[in-house]
């Protein structure tokens, strides 16, 4: 059956259908693998994939993600409500700005204001 | 609340047909089906989830809400309803929600991958790229099977920065593969030059361009692979292989101007240098002798080349242009102009052509037969065809030579664009009329300009092009109902709200825009700030659009083209349609705080009581107008018996409750800054170089008190156009602001508006 | 006039190109979904002689060409389908529609092994009708009643693409022949 909302001429209707298209669930769930797929072997790459991951290789994501322990430097609440009002931004943001720089907000400060564009 | 949840068998059955209803979206159905559950069980969570979900696929979203929150009151632990809650929020666009609720359905039911899959969805959308990696590692372990799963983890990685896990990923597939795919395999084909791309952006051109070979044979998209490896080639300084690898490109496409770049840097030749002149000279006239009807070879050296060289080169192209008679010479030139001796060469020639016997210009010869398809020349001979081809673009080009900025006459533009229609080469061809009207404008007469272009629309009532420009020139003198009536010989007429409302429905910005402009010209804000609000809607649904492709793509395989739409999403904002309109909203908010009476209707730029009451005229006439509109497009919706205009999704169209902006501009001038910072913000992060853009942050920063943003703004320009004479205005508006604090600043902010600030710019 | 793929960042102006050029308008979504499905066949020309205005000038379209391959082709032959095809006005007389049709056509044929190509034309637009016939030889084939939503009739009008499998079959010869000197 077609949807409820196709609209009457051929020239409309490829591209409304096109459209509903979109989102269709692909049958992904149930479709069979390929048949030049060894099964045995993907199943395997993937668990190596799941090791490498745990062993963190020396991809940039991982990289970051150890250096990223160092980065947490203790912010002071204050200096976060400043940064906050005085330039305009979330305390989120705020607190990522002083982070970034040594939770100095001086620092954090005049680098955002003079960063080059 | 419900004490048992599960349906009989029968309704069991029900409620599948239900959820397969909503998913092929047959609604209707879907709706009768959870209905007649509903009636003997009427507090089941599940169903009436799943109605709230079809209620809000057919545009009713706050009865979907409603409806969503009681099944979850009869449901707290369905997966299904806190699902749904999901799927309403992420159609409000209010992701933050949206995944709240997934998280949610996902811990009542772990295993589900379409939740799972909304979640992923969801995640990318919002860029939370380090999250989508980690749905996209759970759903690669659940189906390892299917490579989509596995392309989809490598595009995680890869926008999430982690470019050597992405090709890990792609190459752990590969490997398992026990004989190389079919053919005509698309999605392999298209993995593998995915795979390329991921090798090259590591930087890595030596093992690119290995890569790039080996898959070369079950690549399908030529074109592609030809690039890459011209381009490894020549990052590698392979030169002779570069210089091979353009020249075959160029074979193909001989209008693509980055070949020629690359074979120029291939061969060594730099367009700075006068030695190289003439090998590239020689390499172009080669590319031109190739075929007569390419174009860039031949206009290219006219960049390059100077003095005498120039003129030749220069001559000649203009002949072959202007002979053909085609109209876009001047606009293929103009470019040249900043060079002042580039000018005055192409000035001299072309007034030189203009004594010139039509015979010596080559006599006969046959025009294209694109282009003349209004059949204007049949009657006569080919000789005075070409003659008058010829005496016409030579005045043609005149005319746009003395109206374009860098070398305007207007007296002249006017004559030599009079001659040309004298020569009355058609009684539809418009081009003449048009630039007519250009003229006019230029020289400030918006009226007559508005006049001259709809006099030219008349001459051409079946195209659309002059239409356009019809209804552009009207608008620029503020005839908002003749322009809206312009354009609506094209429309669709479909729309609620007339021709305006199907612009709208098409993203036809740069109408919106223009009709903005025209009502803050004449003081009438709240319309204008609709408008603009409008444009800043496009622009969201151009980035809600992106939505369905993140699993589409997937299924399609065509994952090179995803991620350059994803890279292209993730700078939308950058584009000059939403720049334009933002400045525009930036100047009435702050207008707004300026002069808050204006918010309560009162008029801008001094408008006094005879204007006023004119505007209430128009926009009396204005809804009567759509109120017409409306009732012309009801009586025809009823004639088609079809069901009213609704939208991609079902969703019937909504009646606007605020025609005028009344309510908009009330609103906006309760708080005008913070919704001027709605296009702030989105402003200074994608064009921070826009200069135009920085003086609008400060106009919003300094009347928030912001002073350290608002320097922000004065040093991004003051390092790019440190000359601009609004630098040196808005310094000392700052300065001014500072010496008047109400309050002073803390002492850190006052050291950093010492050193950065008063040092600099106060000496 | 550079002639190039179409991409993803192009779409705000070709979706503007259409609309002041034709009557047929499409959301930037149809857009997408013709350069998400199918990236190597729709083609932009752009005027690369602007004088830049702001650093962030988008790509100025003068014309382009919308292409897609039938989904489910009805006679179960790989084709191509033209869906909108436009040259400003302004920038006639440079063959560009020629030119943008070429290369999508070879794209059809090389990529997804289209053997031809398909399009509608308004019944009552003679210049359209006279360029897909005389200049880029498309033969006219049915009249589709009232395929536009205004209620008028489309031709519709089809080329074969034989003639890139000769052109594919002239690179190749030359292809083997270079590769035979490094063997």
């Amino acid at each position: 059956d077609a949807p409820d909302v196709l609209p009457p001429n051929a020239e409309d209707r490829k591209a409304a259908q096109a459209m509903s298209s979109l989102d269709a669930k692909g049958g992904e769930d149930d479709a069979a693998p390929k048949k030049e797929m060894d099964l045995k072997a993907l199943n395997n790459a993937m668990k190596n994939l799941g090791v490498a991951q745990d062993q963190k290789t020396p991809s940039s994501a991982a990289a970051r993600k150890e250096e990223a322990p160092k980065k947490l430097v203790k912010v002071d609440q204050a200096d976060v409500a400043l940064l906050a009002d005085q330039l305009a931004m979330s305390k989120t943001k705020a607190t990522e700005l002083l982070r970034a720089h040594d939770a100095d907000a001086a620092k954090a400060m005049t680098a955002w204001v003079t960063a080059a564009v | 609340m419900a004490a048992n949840q599960v349906l009989p068998s029968k309704e069991q059955t029900l409620f599948r047909h239900v959820v397969q209803n909503y998913e092929s979206k047959q609604y209707k159905k879907g709706l009768k089906a959870a209905e007649q559950i509903l009636r003997k069980h009427p507090n089941h969570g599940d169903t009436q989830a799943m109605k709230a979900l079809i209620l809000s696929s057919q545009g009713k979203s706050e009865e979907a809400f409603e409806l969503c929150k009681l099944a979850l009151k009869n449901a707290m632990k369905s997966q299904v309803c806190w699902h749904v809650y999901g799927l309403l929020y992420r159609g409000q666009r209010n992701y933050e929600e949206a995944l709240k609720a997934y998280r949610f359905a996902l811990r009542l039911d772990p295993d589900s991958s379409q939740i799972q899959r909304d979640l992923a969805m969801l995640q990318v959308q919002m860029r939370d790229y380090e999250g989508y990696v980690q749905s996209r590692r759970t759903m690669l372990q659940a189906r390892p099977q299917h490579r989509q799963n596995w392309t989809a983890l490598a595009i995680a990685l890869q926008m999430s920065g982690d470019l050597a896990g992405a090709e890990d990923v792609l190459q752990k597939y590969e490997e398992s593969m026990r004989q190389t795919p079919n053919r005509n395999d698309m999605e392999h084909a298209e993995a593998v030059l995915y795979k390329n791309t991921i090798i090259a952006e590591r930087g890595e051109m030596e093992r690119a361009l290995e890569h790039v070979d080996s898959v070369a044979k079950m690549a399908l998209d030529k074109t592609a692979v030809m690039e890459m490896r011209a381009q490894y080639l020549l990052a590698l300084d392979r030169n002779d292989g570069a210089v091979e690898a353009y020249t075959k490109l160029l074979r193909r496409n001989p209008e693509h101007r980055e070949y020629y770049e690359g074979l120029e840097k291939a061969m060594g030749l730099d367009r700075s240098k006068t030695e190289d002149h003439q090998k590239l000279g020689e390499m172009y006239h080669g590319w031109a002798e190739q075929s007569d009807r390419v174009d860039a070879p031949r206009r290219l050296p006219l960049d390059f080349k100077t003095g005498d060289a120039f003129r030749q080169h220069a001559d000649k192209y203009l002949r072959r242009m202007l002979k053909k008679g085609v109209p876009s010479t001047f606009a293929n030139l103009k470019q040249l102009y900043s060079d002042p001796e580039k000018k005055e060469t192409i000035r001299e020639l072309v007034e030189g052509y203009l004594s010139e016997q039509p015979q010596a210009n080559g006599g006969a010869e046959r025009s294209e037969p694109n282009g003349s398809a209004d059949g204007s020349h049949a009657t006569k001979s080919k000789a005075q065809d070409s003659a008058t081809t010829w005496e016409l673009s030579v005045n043609y080009f005149l005319a746009q030579h003395y109206d374009y900025h860098l070398s305007r006459d207007l007296s002249k533009a006017r004559k030599y664009i009079d001659r040309a229609i004298e020569l009355k080469p058609s009684e539809t061809d418009y081009t003449y009329h048009m630039t007519r009207a250009r003229v006019l404008k230029h020289a400030g007469n918006v009226t007559e300009a508005s006049k001259a272009m709809n006099e030219a629309m008349e001459m051409d009532l079946k195209d659309r092009y002059i239409n356009t420009k019809c209804a552009k020139y009207q608008l620029r003198n503020n005839q908002h109902d003749d322009a809206v009536a312009t354009m609506g010989l094209f429309t669709r007429k479909e729309a609620v709200g007339g021709p305006l409302g199907d612009l709208l429905d098409m993203q036809c910005v740069w109408y919106i825009t223009e009709d903005g402009e025209a009502y803050l010209r004449q003081g009438n804000l709240g319309l204008a700030l609709k408008r603009f609000k409008a444009v800043f809607d496009v622009f969201v649904t151009w980035e809600d659009d992106q939505f369905d492709f993140h699993s589409f793509s997937l299924r399609k395989g065509m994952v090179r083209a995803y991620v350059d739409m994803l890279r292209w999403e993730d700078r939308l904002r950058e584009h000059p349609f939403f720049t334009r309109a933002a400045l525009s909203a930036i100047g009435v908010y702050c207008l707004l705080f300026d002069q808050p009476q204006l918010a309560k209707g009162g008029a801008a730029n001094g408008e006094g009581a005879e204007g006023a009451a004119e505007r209430k005229k128009a926009a009396k006439k204005a809804k009567r107008e759509a109120e017409k509109a409306e009732a012309e497009r009801k009586a025809a919706a009823a004639k088609k018996a079809t069901p009213a205009k609704k939208d991609e999704d079902g969703e019937v169209k909504k009646e606007d409750a605020d025609p005028q902006g009344v309510e908009l501009l009330k609103t906006a001038g309760e708080k005008p800054l913070e919704e001027a910072m709605k296009w702030v913000e989105p402003l200074l992060e994608m064009s921070p170089r826009s200069v135009e853009g920085q003086f609008a942050g400060f106009e919003v920063y300094i009347r928030r008190k912001k002073y350290l943003p608002a320097l922000k703004c004065l040093l991004a320009v003051y390092s790019t156009d440190p000359e601009h004479p609004k630098c040196h205005e808005q310094g000392c508006r700052l300065r001014l602001a500072l010496e008047k604090l109400d309050e002073s600043l803390p002492e850190k902010v006052k050291q950093i508006i010492e050193s950065e600030f008063l040092q600099k710019f106060i000496p | 006039m550079d002639i190039r793929v179409l991409r993803p960042s192009d779409i705000p102006h070709v979706q503007q190109t259409n609309i002041t050029n034709l009557p047929e308008n499409y959301f930037c979504k149809y857009y997408l979904y013709h350069a998400l499905s199918w990236p190597q066949l729709s083609y932009v020309a752009v005027d690369v002689s602007r004088p830049k205005k702001t650093p962030y000038d988008a790509p100025k379209i003068v014309g382009y060409v919308l292409a897609k391959m039938e989904e489910d082709p009805a006679d179960g032959v790989q084709h191509g389908h033209i869906t909108s095809l436009s040259v400003m006005r302004t920038h006639r007389r440079l063959g560009l529609a020629e030119k943008l049709m070429r290369q999508s056509q070879r794209a059809m044929f090389e990529t997804y092994g289209a053997v031809y190509v398909s399009l509608h034309v308004r019944v009552s637009n003679i210049a359209a009708l006279a360029l897909y016939r005389d200049t880029l030889g498309f033969k006219v084939g049915d009249t589709e009643a009232k395929y536009y939503a205004d209620g008028e009739d489309a031709f519709s009008m089809r080329m074969d693409l034989d003639y890139l499998r000769n052109e594919a079959l002239d690179e190749e010869s030359e292809e083997e022949d270079t590769v035979g000197k490094d063997e």
